[in-house]
């Protein structure tokens, strides 16, 4: 190291004493962490978790293979759930509505919400390919008879029959709808509903313990200085911040 | 200039201190559950990890304790009654648990039945440290908490109350409870949250009661019995606002895809990883900033090798492995009496006992593995492994641990990590001995435990287990 950086270190350390903080060196730190131990067959589990979760139902089984870890549901299921999802994702509405049903009638029975953002989504789509005709039929019988059932429907349903009256849609205030981020919101939160009726979590647990290394360092932040890691995808320490 | 071999040695020696040390811990593990009887072996499946958590934790009511003749602590332990006509504030009945309140966990709670409130209701549920004075309510002296029945105040260190919650009397249940995490007291009223309060104090503190006035009678419950307030869901309640504020933290859209993509290649799980990118590939954006860290060429080292070495062992296939590493990476294999040697000698005799080949078994073990009795630091894995011998049915033995998936999961990946540390790319580091994943949770565990000790080791660690035990549907 530098005369110029052991310097800055110095200064830092000093810095942090007088508010007081406690400052753990690097080589103190390192070894509370070599102290800690975490199992293979735990962070298997974790990663195996995360596959089923997202839906890599091929990776799950070669993973399952490879580790020998146990998936914590039915492979089959994922691929049906996918199915549902990819559905979803390529327009084909009436095709994922079938297919849920299929899976679990009871989804949408208990779901209304999702089954008015499914029709929503079916309705978006005919405006898309240009069934007028069809798309005011469908949002007159199928949609507007749920909108009375509930008063965020109706504000919805009208917002998506406005999509009829621009001209140049692109450019409209609804343009949002025809987005392909509408496909995927509504996909996620089929997803969702599938998960959860299959008494499993809708998000893997991976990405909220990276939150949680994020949360928990920052309450240390207050109590100490010690090497940190800010970059996630390399997971290197940071010597204790100036 | 380095001596080559001298340091291709010390990543050596640490690849197998390493595996020998994680080969141990599942021994122990099976020697600890195995004392036990079947029924503590389930509860201990899931507990285990979470023991070094263990406390005591109050039981009953300390009757050496107590304010001499001003309480009496009935027979059961668990009530308590004041006896005479109080004339002062310094003839009050206090009595402490026997044990402190627990501090290694999120919440610590009791409750109080106030069986009769007696001449003037002057009941106090509260918290106290070891030295308090036994003879004054708690609440009125330094470092003492108590919410008290007769006003509805909360005293905390003085002689003077402040508004808090509802009077209690006759026929009440009370309780008191510490946050460790909010660092906050609170207190219920027929399974009512009533209030809470800054615990501005650190060191043990008591559950205790007090009774001051006649024919007063408290019956505690320190959890033998349900409690009338529901603990579990004001638990949960809290959990899912710390969780809220964790959601609010912000990580990379791809984080979670980067980390199990090095984890794949880390552990050389090719197949796996082969899937995984031709899926992600059409809906995960690509991953930046990782080729600047040369994070790809240290993942994708000797893979293949690496994934056929561990398959081999995976199947059993010892001899076969030992041939791959002679022929791959001689220098790895080339003292017989290295860790890694000896682990894999041990593994091709229990994969000879597994198979039931037993003759073969005896002469292996002959000819490969008593002279490593001589060793005393392979000893004891040594015994362990020719201890399979001696069992009719070696899979339910104190060793059956042996024969388990986890077991040449640890064999495959000490192979792995020993091939890991061949790259010349490497050499002086030892960031390859852990995955990104393992060093992530390692930090976040790390972070939790040094806050808790900043906070007088009061509040929960964190435990991998359990958030893949938790359902957070």
């Amino acid at each position: 190291m530098s005369l110029f950086w052991s310097v800055i270190r110095q200064l830092a350390e000093i810095e942090a004493m007088a508010t007081s903080k406690k400052v753990i060196t690097r080589d103190e730190w390192e070894k509370k962490l070599n102290d800690v131990k975490i199992r293979k067959e735990d962070m298997n589990k974790l990663v195996m978790n995360f596959l089923v979760t997202e839906g890599y139902v091929d990776a799950a089984e070669k993973f399952r293979m490879e580790s020998g870890t146990e998936p914590d549901i039915d492979l089959a299921t994922i691929t049906d759930r996918m199915a549902v999802k990819k559905a979803v994702q390529s327009g084909n509405v009436e095709d994922a509505i079938e297919k849920v049903n299929d899976l679990n009638p009871e989804i949408l029975d208990t779901n209304p919400q999702l089954f008015f953002h499914l029709q929503q989504q079916r309705l978006i789509e005919l405006i898309r390919n240009g069934k007028v005709k069809e798309a005011l039929e469908f949002a007159q019988e199928e949609l507007a008879p749920r909108g009375e059932e509930n008063q965020s429907f109706l504000e919805e349903l009208e917002r998506t029959v406005a999509l009829l009256a621009f001209e140049d849609v692109k450019n409209s205030p609804v343009s949002d709808l025809l987005d392909i981020s509408q496909r995927l919101k509504t996909a996620s939160e089929v997803n969702a509903a599938i998960l959860t009726s299959q008494s499993h979590e809708k998000d893997p647990k991976l990405p909220n313990l990276l939150r949680m290394l994020l949360w928990a360092q920052n309450q240390l932040d207050e109590k100490a200085a010690y090497p940190r890691i800010t970059d996630l995808f390399t997971a290197t320490l940071e010597d204790p911040a100036i | 200039m380095v001596n080559e071999s001298e340091g291709g040695q010390q990543e050596k020696d640490l690849v197998g201190s390493y595996f020998l040390e994680l080969w141990r811990s599942k021994s122990k593990r099976a020697a600890l559950s195995h004392t036990k009887d079947v029924e503590m072996m389930k509860l201990d499946d899931e507990g285990e990890e979470l023991e070094e958590e263990e406390e005591p934790v109050p039981t009953e009511l300390d009757t050496l304790n107590s304010s001499g003749g001003f309480s009496i602590v009935l027979p059961n332990k668990l009530s308590v009654q004041y006896p005479s006509v109080n004339l002062h504030g310094h003839d009050v009945g206090v009595v402490q648990a026997n044990h402190p309140a627990p501090v290694k966990r999120l919440l610590y709670y009791f409750e109080i039945f106030v069986k009769n409130a007696g001449a003037r209701g002057q009941i106090a549920i509260g918290f106290t440290t070891e030295g308090f004075h036994m003879r004054r309510q708690p609440g009125w002296e330094a470092n003492s908490f108590g919410y008290h029945g007769d006003d509805g105040l909360l005293y905390r260190g003085q002689g003077k109350g402040e508004a808090f919650g509802p009077t209690y009397s006759t026929g009440d249940v009370v309780g008191g409870g510490i946050n460790y995490t909010s660092n906050e007291f609170f207190f219920t009223k027929n399974g009512q949250v009533v209030g809470t309060v800054e615990k501005d104090v650190k060191g043990r503190l008591y559950p205790t009661v007090a009774v001051h006035s006649q024919s007063e009678e408290v019956v505690v419950n320190f959890g033998k019995d349900p409690f009338i307030f529901d603990i579990k869901v004001y638990e949960a309640t809290f959990r899912a606002k710390q969780q809220e504020v964790i959601e609010k933290m912000v990580i990379p859209q791809t984080a979670s895809y980067g980390i199990v993509r090095s984890y794949l290649q880390h552990y050389g799980y090719e197949e796996t990883l082969n899937v995984f990118d031709e899926a992600s590939q059409t809906s995960v954006p690509p991953i930046t900033g990782i080729h600047d860290n040369g994070f790809d060429e240290y993942g994708v080292y000797a893979l293949n090798h690496r994934k056929i070495l561990r398959k081999l062992i995976k199947d059993g296939q010892i001899d076969e492995a030992f041939g791959k590493l002679r022929e791959w990476y001689p220098d790895t294999v080339q003292d017989d009496t290295s860790a890694i040697c000896v682990m894999l000698h041990c593994q091709k005799f229990i994969e000879l006992i597994r198979v039931g080949q037993l003759e073969e078994a005896v002469d292996y073990g002959r000819s490969h593995l008593v002279k490593f009795y001589n060793f005393k630091e392979y000893e004891d894995i040594v015994k362990d492994t020719v201890g399979l011998m001696a069992y009719e049915d070696p899979k339910k033995s104190s060793v059956g641990y042996l024969l388990e998936d986890s077991q040449r999961e640890n064999i495959a990946d000490a192979v792995n990590a020993l091939i890991l540390s061949t790259n010349p790319q490497v050499k002086g580091q030892t960031s390859w001995l852990h995955s990104y994943l393992e060093r992530l949770l390692k930090q976040l565990t790390a972070c939790i435990l040094e806050k808790r000790l900043s906070n007088g080791n009061q509040g929960e660690a964190f435990h991998l287990r359990r958030v893949l035990l938790a359902n957070n549907i």
